[in-house]
C-alpha cells in the first residue's frame, strides 16, 4: 500500500496508512505527552493530552486515536495546543488529592511529570477531590482510587493483555472509576494479582504493597525473571544494595509484553531474607560453621580427589539446577566430565520430562524448537494437552486467552480437569488421567477415517506411514471411549476443529510427568506429522518449561547422556568430537540421573555427591528415602542461595549469588536466549556460581581459568553451533536449530522422520485401598517445590494452604463440608490438607497444589524412573481419603 | 428482596441462548432481562457474564453506567415528585417528605411491598402545576398533603 505523507512540526513524513498521528511522530523522534497511551495498548483518547492541530484546518484531534491523512500539516506545540493542555492537566489535578508528599508513586508520576514540564505549579481552580476508601486487604496491590485519573490503563491491561475481566469502569461523569463487579474487594474477584495494571498506572492510583520497604528505589535496572520458563524481561528496583520492587520492562519485542505474573511481581521476598548464606560453611564436629573459601574449596577438592581414588569415577555425581546460568551449566557438566571422568551429572529438571524430551530428540534432532509465543496468536488452531498455563506459566496463558479471544483461533482443552483455560476453549476434552495417548490416537484415526492428512508433507518428510495407517484403522473408537472417558461425538467434533488445519500443540507437566507421557508423545508427533504441523511458525509443539532455565540447562549438557548441545553421549563420533574440543578422554559409560543418584546413595555405591542449586529434599518425591541416601553419602557439598533441608545435610556449603546478583544467560521455552547483568551484588561473601565454579576447576588442578563471563560465553559459541550467536552483541538471540531431518533442510539426501506405532489402551489395574486419583499441580502462586516463593510474605498472607479440591459427590459421600480436613494417603506417604469443593471435578478425582505446606505433597507419589514402561509417574497418585475430626 | 423465580430463569437463559453468537449482545440482553425480573440483581448478571462470556465487571459497568438499569427491584408503581423551583417553592419538598413518612421509603427507594418506588425529580416542565407530581404515566396538578394520600390510594 502507498505511504501516506504528511508533515509533523514542520518535518516530512512518510507512514504507512492506518498509523495514528502519535505513532507517526514519536517514530520520527517528536514527542507528544500522554498519559492514556500505551504501545502494547489498544488506543483509546481517554486523557486528551496528546492533542495535536492541523494548521490547514484548525481542527484539534487526539493525535492517538486519528490516523494519519496526505497533506496533513500538524503541530504538535502550538500556542492553542498548549493552552488546552495545560487545562487538561489543570482540571485533573483539581481532581486530584494533593497527597504527593505522601504518595509511594513519588517523582515516578506521570501526571506531575507533565504537571512540571507544563510549568503548572499552583492550578487556580476550587479543588474537588473524590476521596474514596483506600483498598489495602490484599497483600499484593493497594488501590487508592482517589488518584485515578481513569486513562483505563489498567482497564486495558486487564482485558487485552491478561485477559481477566477483573475490572472495569462503573458508574459515570465524576464517580467513574475502574471497578471490580459489584465493587468487591480484588480478593473476591477474578483477579490474579499479576500486578500488570500496577505498573501500568500512570499515578498513585494502583501501587504495589510493599512489605519490607516505603519509597521508590534508588537505581533500577533489567533482567530476566529467574522463575519459570517464559523468562521475562524484567526491571528490578533497588535501594542499598537490596531488591525492593519488580516490575515488568515496557521494551517492544520481549516475551511478555508490559505482563507479568503474581510469582514474577511479588515472590521475590526470598532474595533479601535472612536464611541466605552469606558464606561458605564447614561441618566441624557435626556442626556447619563459618570458613573462608579457600578453606571450603580446598575440603571439597580434596574430598572429591580421595574418593575418586579410592572408589573410581563413577562413586562421584553432580546434580545441578536449572535454575543456574547456561554458562554455569555448561562448567558444572565439564568439570564432572573432564575432571571427575564420569558423565554422572544431571539437573533437577529430570522431573519436567526427560523421557519425553530425549523422545522429541530422538524424532526431531532438535529441529522445531525456535516456538515464539506470537506464534500462538497467528496459529490455525490451537490444541493444549496436559497443561493449565494460565497457573503454571501464566504468560503463555495470556497469549492462549489473547487467541481464542481476540483472534478466535479454535482452541481444544484436552484435560482431567476443568482448568481456567477451558471457559476460553471452543472444545474442552475431559478425558481420564492419562488416557492421552489413546485419544490423541483415536483423534488420528477419525482423521485417517476421513482422509484428511497432509499427504505432500507426509511424503516429503516422513516414513512409515503405511503402516501408521495400518495401527489407525484398526483403532477401536468405543473401546478408546471407555478407556478415556470420553464420548465419541466429542472426538468426531474435536476432529472437526483440526481438520485441514495445521496444529500448535502446547504440551504441559500433564504429559511430562505422566505415566504414559512417552506413549503420549510419540500418538502427539504421529498426529504433527500426519497433519503437516511440525514445520512453521504458529504449529508444532510448544513445551512449557516450568523452570527459568530448563531449557538451557538440558541444552549445555547438564544430563548423564547429553553432551553440550544436546548431542547423544553415545554416539562415538560425537564423543570423539568432544574428546578433541576438550582435550581429554571422555567416559563412554552411561552416567546417572538423578533417579539412580539416590538409588546409588542408597546402595552405598555413590560417595559424594555436589548439589548446585537444588533442594531434592523439598522437590523429589519420598523425602525420607532421599535424606536416608543422602545421609549415606562420604561427602555432600551443597551451593545454593538459602539455607534448605539439603543444605542442612551437607559437609560443605557454598553460598552462589542468586540471578539478580550476577550476569549469565537463561534460555527460554520459546528458544530465546537472553544474557543479563547484575542488578545488585551477591549478599556477603556469596559468589556467582559461575566463579565458584571457576574456583574448582583451578583447586581440582584444571589449567584454565574463566576469568569472565565473556571467556565461558566464547567457549560455547565456540563448540556448540546451536548457540553460535552467545556473546555477541545484542543481550538477545536465538538458538540456532541445527537438525538432521529432512523438515528442518530442505536437502532431499537428509533422513525422513518416522512414525511411530499406534496404541490405544493399557490394562489398568484398580487399586480397592486407594480408590482416588491425586492429580498434583502447580498454582500461580508458587513455582516448583516453592523453596523460594515459599519466602514471599505476600504469598504467605494471600492465605492460601494448598486445599485439596474434591468434587461434590464424592464431598457428600464422604460427608465433607467445605474447610474440612482430610488425611489423603499413598502407599508411599500420607498428608493432611483442608477440602474445597469443585462442582466441575469428575468424582474419583482429587486435585493438590504442589509447593504448599513444604511441599509435602511429594510424599504420596513414588520415586521411579520416568518414561519407563512400568513407571508410576510423577503426575497422578492413587491415594485414599480419610475425615479428620477436629 | 424480589426472588428471581424458576420461571425467571429460564427466561433469561432463553434470552442469552438468542443473542449468544451476536456482537453487541449485551445492552438488549440486559434489557430485556430487566424486563422479565423487573430489575438486574447480582446473580443475573453473574449468569449473563458466564452465558454470553463477558467478564461480570463489564456487565456491572455498563448496569451502573445507564440510569435505564437497576439493581435493586422497582415497585408496581413509580412516584416522581418534582423538585424543580416552581414546585420547591409551593410546597414539593414537604410533599415528597410526607410520602417519605407515609410509606416509609427513601427517596430512590422501594416499599417493601413493592407497591411504590420513590424519586424525586427536577422540573417536568408543568411549572402551571405547581407543585407537581407523576404517578407511573399520569401527572398531577396542585399536589398537597390533603390530596397525595387519596391520589396515591388509587395506585394498588
Amino acid at each position: 500500500m502507498e505511504e501516506i505523507s504528511l508533515t509533523i512540526n514542520g518535518k516530512n513524513i512518510s507512514c504507512p496508512p492506518g498509523t495514528s498521528i502519535l505513532k507517526a511522530a514519536l517514530e520520527n523522534g517528536i514527542k507528544i505527552p500522554t498519559l492514556c497511551y500505551h504501545p502494547h495498548l489498544e488506543p483509546v483518547g481517554a486523557c486528551r493530552l496528546c492533542l495535536v492541530e492541523d494548521e490547514k484546518t484548525g481542527r484539534i484531534m487526539a493525535s492517538c486515536v486519528t490516523p494519519v491523512s496526505p497533506n496533513m500539516v500538524i503541530q504538535t506545540d502550538s500556542p492553542i495546543i498548549k493552552k488546552h493542555r495545560i487545562n487538561i492537566i489543570r482540571l485533573m489535578m483539581a481532581n486530584h488529592p494533593e497527597s504527593c508528599i505522601v504518595c509511594s508513586q513519588g517523582n515516578r508520576c506521570e501526571l506531575r511529570q507533565i504537571a512540571a514540564e507544563l510549568g503548572v505549579g499552583q492550578i487556580g481552580l476550587y479543588p474537588m477531590p473524590h476521596y474514596t476508601g483506600l483498598e489495602e486487604a490484599n497483600p499484593f496491590i493497594i488501590r487508592d482510587l482517589s488518584k485515578c485519573i481513569l486513562c483505563g490503563k489498567c482497564i486495558r491491561a486487564d482485558h487485552e493483555l491478561v485477559v481477566v475481566g477483573a475490572i472495569d469502569y462503573n458508574l459515570r461523569g465524576f464517580k467513574s472509576r475502574p471497578s471490580t463487579v459489584h465493587e468487591m474487594p480484588l480478593e473476591k474477584s477474578s483477579c490474579t494479582f499479576c500486578g500488570t495494571c500496577v505498573s501500568l498506572c500512570p499515578t498513585g492510583a494502583l501501587s504495589l504493597k510493599n512489605t519490607r520497604y516505603v519509597g521508590s528505589p534508588q537505581n533500577e535496572s533489567s533482567t530476566i525473571c529467574g522463575f519459570c520458563g517464559v523468562g521475562c524481561s524484567l526491571v528490578m528496583g533497588s535501594v542499598d544494595g537490596q531488591i525492593i520492587e519488580v516490575n515488568p520492562s515496557h521494551k517492544e519485542g520481549t516475551v511478555n509484553r508490559s505482563t507479568l505474573c503474581v510469582r514474577g511481581h511479588f515472590s521475590h521476598d526470598f532474595l533479601n531474607v535472612s536464611e541466605r548464606l552469606t558464606s561458605p560453611l564447614i561441618r566441624r564436629d557435626g556442626e556447619l560453621s563459618p570458613a573462608t573459601w579457600d578453606e571450603a574449596l580446598e575440603v571439597v577438592a580434596k574430598g572429591l580427589k580421595s574418593i575418586k581414588k579410592k572408589n573410581g569415577p563413577q562413586s562421584l555425581a553432580f546434580l545441578g539446577s536449572s535454575k543456574c546460568t547456561v554458562e554455569e551449566n555448561y562448567l558444572f557438566q565439564k568439570i564432572v566430565r573432564v575432571i571427575l571422568g564420569t558423565n554422572n551429572v544431571d539437573n533437577c529438571s529430570y522431573g519436567s520430562g526427560k523421557a519425553v524430551i530425549n523422545l522429541i530428540n530422538e524424532k526431531l534432532n532438535g529441529g522445531g524448537r525456535i516456538k515464539p509465543l506470537a506464534g500462538l496468536e497467528a496459529a490455525e488452531m490451537i490444541f493444549v494437552v496436559g497443561a493449565d498455563p494460565t497457573q503454571s506459566v501464566p504468560v503463555v496463558g495470556y497469549s492462549l486467552k489473547r487467541a481464542s479471544n481476540m483472534k478466535r483461533i479454535p482452541l481444544i482443552v484436552a484435560d482431567p480437569r476443568k482448568t481456567d483455560l477451558v471457559s476460553f476453549s471452543s472444545l474442552w476434552l475431559p478425558l481420564a488421567p492419562h488416557s492421552d495417548f489413546a485419544m490423541l490416537n483415536a483423534l488420528a484415526a477419525i482423521l485417517y477415517k476421513r482422509q484428511s492428512y497432509d499427504i505432500d508433507f507426509i511424503n516429503k518428510f516422513t516414513e512409515g506411514f503405511d503402516l501408521y495407517c495400518d495401527g489407525l484403522s484398526s483403532v477401536d473408537l468405543k473401546k478408546v471411549s471407555r478407556f478415556t472417558g470420553l464420548d465419541i461425538k466429542l472426538m468426531e467434533k474435536a476432529a472437526d476443529l483440526i481438520e485441514g488445519k495445521k496444529i500448535a500443540f502446547v504440551i504441559g507437566h500433564g504429559i511430562m510427568q505422566q505415566r504414559y507421557g512417552t506413549l503420549a508423545m510419540d500418538a502427539l508427533l504421529n498426529l504433527a506429522l500426519m497433519t503437516g504441523s511440525l514445520g512453521g511458525d504458529g504449529q508444532g509443539i510448544y513445551l512449557l518449561a516450568r523452570e527459568n532455565n530448563q531449557m538451557g540447562a538440558w541444552d549445555m549438557g547438564a544430563a548423564p547422556d547429553f553432551l553440550p548441545g544436546r548431542q547423544s553421549l553415545y554416539n562415538d563420533i560425537i564423543r570423539k568430537h568432544w574428546e578433541q574440543n576438550w582435550e581429554v578422554k571422555l567416559s563412554p559409560d552411561p552416567g546417572l540421573n538423578i533417579i539412580r543418584m539416590i538409588e546409588e546413595a542408597e546402595k552405598h555405591n555413590l560417595k559424594a555427591l555436589y548439589i548446585m542449586g537444588e533442594n531434592p529434599l523439598r522437590s523429589l518425591p519420598q523425602p525420607k528415602r532421599i535424606s536416608n541416601a543422602l545421609n549415606n553419602l562420604e561427602l555432600l557439598i551443597v551451593q545454593d542461595i538459602l539455607d534448605t533441608e539439603t543444605t542442612q545435610l551437607a559437609d560443605v556449603v557454598l553460598p552462589g549469588a542468586a540471578f539478580s546478583e550476577k550476569g549469565g544467560t537463561f534460555t527460554n521455552l520459546e528458544g530465546r536466549i537472553q544474557s543479563f547483568e547484575p542488578v545488585v551484588s551477591p549478599p556477603g561473601e556469596a559468589k556467582p556460581d559461575w566463579e565458584i565454579l571457576d574456583l574448582l576447576f583451578a583447586k581440582m588442578g584444571y589449567s584454565k581459568r574463566y576469568s569472565s563471563l565473556k571467556d565461558i560465553r566464547a567457549e560455547i559459541s565456540n563448540l556448540v553451533p546451536m548457540y553460535s550467536e552467545l556473546g555477541g552483541n545484542g543481550v538477545e538471540t536465538w538458538i540456532k536449530e541445527t537438525s538432521n531431518m529432512r523438515l528442518f533442510h530442505p536437502d532431499r539426501e537428509r533422513e525422513p522422520i518416522h512414525f511411530s506405532p499406534v496404541i490405544t489402551t493399557k490394562n489398568e489395574k484398580s487399586e480397592k485401598d486407594y480408590p482416588f486419583t491425586a492429580i498434583l499441580g502447580s498454582l500461580r502462586y508458587h513455582l516448583g517445590s516453592g523453596t523460594r516463593t515459599g519466602y514471599s510474605d505476600r504469598i504467605r498472607d494471600f492465605g492460601l494452604k494448598g486445599e485439596a479440591e474434591m468434587s461434590s459427590e464424592d464431598s457428600a459421600g464422604l460427608n465433607l463440608k467445605e474447610g474440612d480436613k482430610v488425611r489423603i494417603s499413598s502407599p508411599y506417604g500420607s498428608i493432611s490438607r483442608e477440602v474445597t469443593i469443585k462442582r466441575d471435578l469428575s468424582p474419583g478425582l482429587i486435585f493438590i497444589p504442589i509447593a504448599f505446606q513444604n511441599n509435602d505433597s511429594r510424599q504420596l507419589i513414588e520415586l521411579t524412573q520416568l518414561g519407563e514402561a512400568d513407571s508410576p509417574g510423577w503426575k497422578e497418585c492413587q491415594v485414599k481419603v480419610e475425615k479428620l475430626e477436629t | 428482596m424480589k426472588k428471581i423465580t424458576l420461571k425467571m430463569w429460564k427466561k433469561i437463559d432463553g434470552i442469552i441462548q438468542r443473542y449468544k453468537e451476536k456482537s453487541g449482545a449485551l445492552i438488549p440482553v440486559l434489557e430485556e432481562c430487566q424486563d422479565v425480573c423487573g430489575y438486574l440483581p447480582m446473580e443475573v448478571q453473574e449468569r449473563i457474564s458466564r452465558g454470553l462470556n463477558i467478564p461480570g465487571s463489564t456487565i456491572y459497568g455498563v448496569v451502573t453506567f445507564y440510569s435505564f438499569f437497576t439493581m435493586v427491584p422497582k415497585g408496581r408503581h413509580t412516584i416522581k415528585v418534582c423538585l424543580g423551583t416552581a414546585c420547591y417553592v409551593r410546597g414539593g419538598k414537604a410533599n415528597l417528605e410526607s410520602i417519605q413518612d407515609e410509606f416509609g421509603v427513601e427517596t430512590g427507594g422501594t416499599t417493601g411491598d413493592l407497591r411504590f418506588s420513590l424519586d424525586s425529580v427536577r422540573c417536568i416542565g408543568a411549572c402551571g402545576m405547581a407543585p407537581a407530581m407523576v404517578v407511573d404515566d399520569d401527572t398531577y396538578a396542585q399536589v398537597s398533603k390533603q390530596n397525595i394520600m387519596k391520589t396515591l390510594n388509587g395506585y394498588k
